[in-house]
């Protein structure tokens, strides 16, 4: 059992190595620490994300995760460390030019325009500069949000009042938000809360759907919920207290001790 | 048993005749008030429709502020002044005739917008309500500094400003300018209803909504503030110089609170975020304040043969804070949109026709 994950782990290390490097890293994250007050909710966190990669970020509740997506998304700035996408330093930069860069996130919990339509409320995301120019040839505006919502299931509720729609479809609307700026790095802030078990289970269907459909996008996923993530990606890092405190396959993430440990609410010895 | 029935036809009746687009509604608004000068009311009621159409730009202006875009001006007073005083200086240094003075007017009320969007930008909510609060106060005392009376003329503003119309007799002039506003209402109301349902007006809403969650979406927000800054004080300081061409006159009021505020009772009662709702508005408060109020009121006292005391003046305002108070209390949300809602319930009411209106059900609820 244990030879076989060791060998899946080294072939899947092979094959990013026989890509020959060309495998880019689009996100480079070197020593992030972000503290509130005395608390360091980011602990002098690392990792790499490479071109196409589909990343799973779990931690228990006041880890870290979404303070680290605000550091990505640039809506937090750290107090030190260095973020780079594409080999350019990132950090400080304004968050709507970070979206026109290339990372979109979405919100735990979500927001929606609710004076406007769903369809209008994807449409904001393509008036941006980066959203504007991805459209294609030929295609407007309207026609664009409407193929977006559909992706995620959304079309009956077109032109129904964000205010009228219900959680599960909004937290599929804050994806296809995301989605409309065709961002290279999308990090999506637990999509899977709040949603009962059919409704992860389309979503989990149609988040593979867009990773096959577009390859070179990275995907980071930020869960509680190993389960979920477990179909879906296949790295998974995960943060306690701020700290990464493990990372890789979610078979060795679901046997790694300290992580059971973690989730169970053991002791944990601190360094 | 009848009783029901009849309201049953009533409503039924109604839902048939109120079967008509709201653009057609506005169209036949337009219409009416195209046919006013021709019902003989007097110079004193055109007059009084005059202002009632510069107010109704000013609060459409502010509406596509606050009510799309949700940045909070109570300073409004301060475009409506700059397009009053430029106006009046262009006219008293340079003795430019009014086609130059209006355009500049604009222009330069533009340019104050834009550049106020800039300090204003870097607050939010009650705090950018109070700082455009400052602005149009400072600049009242600064028209009225002694040092400056050359220039400002002190108190008393600028006097004889050119009328628009100089060459037509007095009746007819009134007439002539009933028209020039009526139309330059028509085309600023349009104008802003185009922006405030275009693509860009999404964006506003957008920012309205949640200014996070727009920047997450990649809205270059401050650019879009600006542009919204800049727009509304283009049209409230069309709306300034256009009354100080009408009273010929540009005084330091035109800073004060006072016009600061009218603008947001105007846009309350018509109903916030629509931008057709600040005209309904408008006429609503003219028709009140300044016709029932000053004119008709003061009338039928003296029919009685009573006459008013000069206190009056000031129960005036109260009685129509009062009455205002009380329209937004009952309809929170305008009394346009109350009205629109109401003609989509009818309409609805009519599509579900054979299991009866739904109004008739929501009846039937009510007396349960
Ligand atoms: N703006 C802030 N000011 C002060 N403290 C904050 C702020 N944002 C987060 N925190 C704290 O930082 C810690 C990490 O919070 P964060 O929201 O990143 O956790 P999380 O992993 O997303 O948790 P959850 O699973 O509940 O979403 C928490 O203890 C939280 O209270
Ligand atoms: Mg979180």
């Amino acid at each position: 059992m244990n030879e076989d994950l060791e060998f899946g782990r080294d072939t899947r290390k092979l094959n990013t190595e026989v890509k020959g490097g060309s495998a880019m890293q689009v996100l480079e994250v070197e020593n992030i620490t972000k503290s509130f007050g005395g608390l360091k909710a980011v602990d002098n966190v690392s990792f790499h994300i490479d071109e196409g990669e589909l990343v799973g970020i779990i931690g228990p509740n006041g880890a870290g995760k979404t303070t680290l997506f605000n550091l990505l998304s640039c809506f937090l700035s750290p107090d030190s460390g260095t973020i780079k996408f594409k080999g350019e330093n990132i950090i400080g930069m304004a968050p709507h030019k970070v979206v026109n860069l290339g990372i979109a996130r979405t919100f735990q919990v979500v927001r929606p325009f609710r004076h406007l339509p769903v369809i209008a409320n994807v449409m904001v995301a393509l008036k941006s500069p980066r959203g504007a120019k991805k459209i294609e040839w030929l295609k407007t505006m309207e026609r664009k949000a409407a193929d977006l919502l559909e992706d995620v299931g959304l079309s009956e509720l077109m032109l129904e009042p964000a205010e009228n729609v219900g959680h599960g479809d909004l937290k599929r609307l804050e994806i296809a938000k995301a989605l409309a700026t065709e961002p290279d790095v999308l990090l999506l802030d637990e999509p899977f809360g709040g949603l009962n078990p059919l409704e992860v289970d389309f979503l989990t269907k149609s988040i593979l759907r867009m990773h096959l459909d577009e390859p070179r996008r990275s995907i980071i996923i930020v869960e509680h919920k190993l389960y979920a993530l477990m179909k879906l990606v296949k790295e998974v890092k995960v943060l306690h207290r701020g700290k990464k405190i493990a990372e890789g396959t979610p078979e060795e993430i679901a046997n790694n001790k300290k992580v059971v440990e973690v989730y169970m609410g053991g002791p944990i010895k601190h360094a | 048993m009848v009783r029901s029935y009849f309201r049953r036809a009533y409503s039924s009746f109604t839902a048939h005749v109120f079967d008509i687009p709201p653009r057609f509604m506005a169209f036949l608004f337009f219409l009416l008030l195209l046919t006013v000068p021709a019902m003989q009311l007097g110079s004193y009621v055109l007059r009084l429709l005059i202002m009632a159409n510069i107010f109704a730009i000013f609060a459409v202006s502010w509406d596509l502020l606050v009510g799309r875009t949700g940045q909070i001006s109570l300073g409004h007073a301060l475009f409506f002044g700059i397009g009053g005083y430029t106006s009046g200086l262009l006219f008293q240094f340079f003795a430019l005739p009014i086609w130059v003075t209006i355009p500049a007017a604009v222009a330069i009320g533009a340019l104050a917008g834009f550049l106020i969007g800039f300090p204003c930008l870097r607050v939010k909510g009650p705090y950018l309500a109070l700082i455009t609060m400052a602005f149009p106060l400072i600049l009242s005392n600064l028209v009225k500094w002694s040092p400056l009376e050359p220039i400002f003329g002190g108190e008393l503003g600028f006097r004889s400003l050119p009328p628009f119309f100089p060459f037509l007799p007095f009746t007819q002039a009134i007439m002539a300018e009933y028209y020039l506003i009526l139309l330059l209402l028509f085309v600023s109301s349009i104008v802003i209803y185009k922006i405030a349902n275009s693509k860009t007006g999404i964006v506003f809403v957008s920012i309205l909504d949640d200014e996070v969650a727009s920047k997450a979406c990649g809205i270059n927000v401050t650019r879009y503030k600006i542009f919204a800054f800049t727009i509304s004080s283009f049209f409230a300081s069309l709306a300034g110089c256009l009354q100080a061409h009408i009273l010929k006159l540009a005084n330091p009021p035109m800073f004060s609170l006072d016009i600061s505020f009218l603008p947001v009772i105007l846009t309350f009662l018509g109903g916030i975020g629509t931008i057709y709702g600040p005209i309904v508005g408008s006429y609503i408060y003219v028709i009140l304040d300044r016709y029932i109020m000053s004119i008709l009121l003061p009338k039928a006292f003296e029919s009685v043969g009573w006459t008013l005391p000069r206190e009056f003046d000031f129960a005036k305002l109260l009685i129509f804070t009062l009455i205002v108070l009380v329209l937004i209390i009952k309809w929170p949300r305008g009394l346009a949109r109350f009205a629109t809602d109401e003609l989509q319930n009818l309409e609805e009411a009519r599509d579900l026709d054979e299991r009866g209106p739904r109004i008739w059900k929501r009846y039937k609820k009510t007396k349960h």
